[in-house]
Parts: C-alpha cells; structure tokens; sequence
C-alpha cells in the first residue's frame, strides 16, 4: 500500500540539517530510500545514524531542508506508518514481556481487543519470547530485551520500520534470527531502515548508505559500492575506506 | 484526551502492582511519618493544628517525588522517546500520568487521613469525604507539578534536588508549624505565592472549624487554577523533540 501512495519512495530527505547547538549533527543530507527493501545506514559512532532516524520519525525537526515520509513529513498523525527501535532497550521493566507488547499495540491503534491479543501473541511467538511472556522484563537477558523491543516495534505491523543497532550486543545465532525475520519482513513489503556500524549487518542490506559527519557520502547497493572502489572483489569495509579517503581528499 | 490517556494510566497501574516492594512503601512510609509527627507532639491542641497541614504536605511531598522519579525514569529508559515517537499527544501522556497516580496517592491519602483522625484521636470537625475532595485538587497539583519539574532534571540526583528547592520552603513558609500571619511581610508574601498555603488553609477550616466545600471555594478555585496552569506548562515542556 506504502508503494501506491509513494511512488515507490519510503523516505526522502532534502538537504536536511539538524544541529544540537553548535554541534552540527546533520549537514545537508539528501537521501531517497525505497519502499519495499532493507536499506543500511552505515557509519562510525558520531555520523548522524541516529539523529538521521530521529528526524525521520519526527521526534526531531529539521531546521533547514525537508524529510518526507511515505509521501508526507513525519508528525503525529502518520506515526501510526512507523516502527521504531530505539537503540535502548526502551521497555517497561517492571512490566512482563506481554504487557509491554500488549501497551505498545494499544497506543499505535489495535483497538480491538481479540484482534490485539492474537497480534501480541503471534509477535511474541515470533520473536521466540512465548515461554517467557509472562516474565518481567528486567529479568530477562540483553538479547532476550532487544528481542522484545523489536515486538514492541512490529507489533501494529507498521510499513516503515526505523531500527537503530538492532544488532548491538546479539550473539551470532540470534544475529541470524533477526537478519532471517528482516528479510521476510521485506519480502511482504515493509521497508527497513538499519542503523549500524558492522560490515556484517551492512552485508544483509539491500541498499547502503554510508553516513560520515552528518553526510551520506555514498549510496547505492554492496555490489555498486564495492565495485566503485574500482576493485570487484573489495570488502564493504575497504569500500567504506575507500568513499571516507575521497571525502578527505575533496574536504582538503 | 483519548483512548491513549488510559492506556497510560493503565500501564502506570500495572507498573506499581507489579512492584511489590514500592507499593508497600507507598502505604507504609506515610504512616511511619505521621507515627512519628503524632507522637513528637503529645499536647493534643498542637496535633489538632498540625494534623490538617501535615496531610496537606505529605500528599504534596509523595506525589511530587513518585510522579517526578516515575517521568524521569521513563525518559531515562528511553521509553519516552518511544512513546512520543507513537501517535500519542503531550495531554495523553500528562493525563495518563495524573490518572494513573491518582488512585494510588488518593488510597495514600485516604489511608492517611483515617490513621491520624483514629490513631491520633484528634479533634475533628468536618466531614472525611470534604477532606478527600478537597485532597483531590492538591494531589492533581502535585502530580503535574512533579511532570513539569521533571523535565528539567537529567538524571535522579538532580531530580532530588528539587525536593529543597520545591517542597521545603512550602513546608516552612505555607503555615505547618508556624501562622503565617506571624512572619516577615515578604515571608508572608512568598507565603501567599505557594499552593501548600492554600491547602493548609482550606484542610484547616474543614478539619479545624468544621466549614464545607462551598466556605473553602478560594482556596479550591486557587489549587484548581495552579493544577490547570502546571498541566499546561507539563504538556509544553513535553515536546516530541525534546524527548530524549
């Protein structure tokens, strides 16, 4: 449906700034994502991931340039569209996992009360937290909260989903769980926007875009940025090398 | 104000239930204090003046600091970011708080005022469900005063802070111990500028003189003005922006 109404465009950002007083956080960022694919922001702490994701779900505003949001700027009323991860765990402690994803689809709009319920248990099954559903949250290990926090963010079934380093802190097997549930996430259609700063998680995207000093300095899929580097067989790590040592040789 | 509003309040009530250990706190710590202000002033005519101000003064204390360390906590954890990344408004969420608390302070309350007036045998005049309603309004007050101080603090050691700032001066300048009327002019100015002073005066007309709702309407119509000015100030500092 996101596609119809945005011609294919999940999100668009142009010449975007954002500054926290003198720290320039943001600095003219254009981007466009398509809907429908996972797409990678790619860069060392400090480059904007976050602040780029906060602007994208509004709870930032852009003080120069304009973000568009499947085809409208982000604000209250189309954040029911949105999915959002933070990259705390950002859950209820004393709560169970139950009612925390319970809390989180009555907010974004899962009125109905049997309908609700089956959402919050089919997440919950999904996310492998069923036999700990009952659980309070702060008893539950680190992954076991990441996993939880990614119920909370899916369970409205949003078509835009922001996770800002989903993958922090994950073992290599639920890594691959994540990664797994990611792309069949993409298959039925909802766009994913993937903050991290692992070549690894970047190697799962579809499309890439390496982010450095509050700029994307490139964009375009493993393959397109790899062969830009003039070497086919360059890792993505080597392609991001490559794209910074340009920057710094345009920058100076 | 919508469906989200009690979703939140509902979510705070679970919250509290689930902690065990805080919500036997929240009923034992106001008795313990009253204990202790009920048998430091064995005269009873002292305890008759006293006990109006002291429930006054703990429902302002209690609900300020709960509400204060709870909204902080959820900015803290991240939850607030979370929550005002959703299709909630700032009025949700402020209301959500109010209601949320509400019942937990009001049974704190309730379970005050029946210790002092039964445990304490003070003199009483008025009707217990006056002082309720009239509780009511300076618990209200209390919870979005502790929302909109909040959000000034980065962490809990700040937020404790305001206790000294806040909560102290009402308890020295707004008549507990001492008449207003016996401090400096510009005490009694400061005096008159602190919503504690107008629930003391109110709790004692009914506790003390025996006067209903309607003889103490000032000093409700004053605590219902400072609850819709600190609700509004709580909902505007509660910017999507500034959620983190």
């Amino acid at each position: 449906m996101a596609q119809n109404i945005t011609n294919g465009v999940a999100v668009k950002a142009d010449k975007v700034s954002f500054h926290f007083k003198k720290l320039r956080a943001i600095d003219e960022l254009s981007l466009v994502v398509p809907a429908g694919i996972s797409f990678g922001l790619l860069g060392p702490n400090g480059a904007g991931k976050t602040t780029l994701i906060r602007l994208i779900t509004g709870l930032l505003k852009p003080k120069s340039g304009g973000i568009d949001v499947l085809g409208q700027p982000p604000s209250r009323k189309n954040a029911r569209l949105i999915g959002y991860m933070p990259q705390l765990h950002s859950l209820y402690a004393e709560l169970s996992v139950m009612q925390n994803v319970s809390f989180f689809a009555k907010i974004y709009g899962l009125k109905n009360s049997k309908q609700r319920q089956q959402r919050v248990e089919e997440v919950t099954k999904l996310v492998n937290l069923w036999g700990r559903r009952n659980d309070s949250v702060m008893n539950l290990s680190g992954g076991m909260k990441q996993r939880a926090s990614l119920a909370c963010a899916i369970v409205h079934n949003p078509p835009l989903l922001l996770l800002d380093e989903p993958t922090v802190g994950l073992d290599p097997e639920l890594r691959v769980t994540f990664w797994d549930y990611f792309t069949s996430l993409t298959q039925e259609g909802t766009t994913l926007i993937i903050s991290s700063h692992t070549m690894d998680d970047a190697a799962h995207c579809d499309r890439l875009g390496f982010m450095r000093q509050g700029k994307v300095i490139a964009q375009g899929t493993p393959t397109e940025l790899k062969e830009a580097t003039g070497q086919p067989e360059a890792s993505l790590e080597e392609a991001f090398l490559h794209f910074i040592h340009r920057e710094e040789g345009s920058d100076g | 104000m919508g469906s989200s509003t009690f979703t939140i309040a509902g979510r705070l009530m679970n919250q509290l239930i689930r902690d065990r250990r805080t919500l036997g706190l929240i009923i034992i710590v106001p008795l313990v204090v009253m204990s202790l202000i009920g048998l430091s002033f064995p005269d009873e005519g002292i305890l008759d003046y006293i006990a109006p101000a002291m429930l006054a003064a703990l429902a302002l204390f209690f609900s300020f600091l709960l509400t204060g360390i709870s909204f902080l906590r959820e900015r803290s954890q991240g939850t607030m970011e979370r929550l005002m990344a959703s299709p909630v408004s700032r009025l949700d969420v402020v209301f959500g708080y109010l209601f949320g608390f509400f019942f937990f302070a009001l049974a704190q309350t309730l379970i005050i005022v029946l210790f002092t007036i039964y445990v304490f045998d003070i003199n009483f005049m008025g009707e217990i469900w006056q002082i309720l309603v009239f509780q009511i309004l300076v618990i209200t007050g209390s919870v979005t005063l502790g929302i909109f101080t909040s959000t000034f603090a980065r962490n809990e050691f700040q937020m404790v802070q305001f206790i000294p700032l806040i909560i102290l001066p009402q308890m020295f300048l707004s008549g507990v111990l001492w008449p207003v009327e016996q401090m400096p002019d510009y005490l009694q100015w400061m005096s008159a500028a602190m919503p504690l002073t107008y629930a003391i005066d109110g709790l004692r007309d009914i506790m003390l003189y025996g006067k209903g709702l309607l003889d103490v309407g000032f000093e409700l119509a004053v605590l219902a003005g400072f609850t819709v000015v600190t609700s509004v100030l709580a909902a505007l500092t509660l910017r999507r922006g500034a959620a983190g």
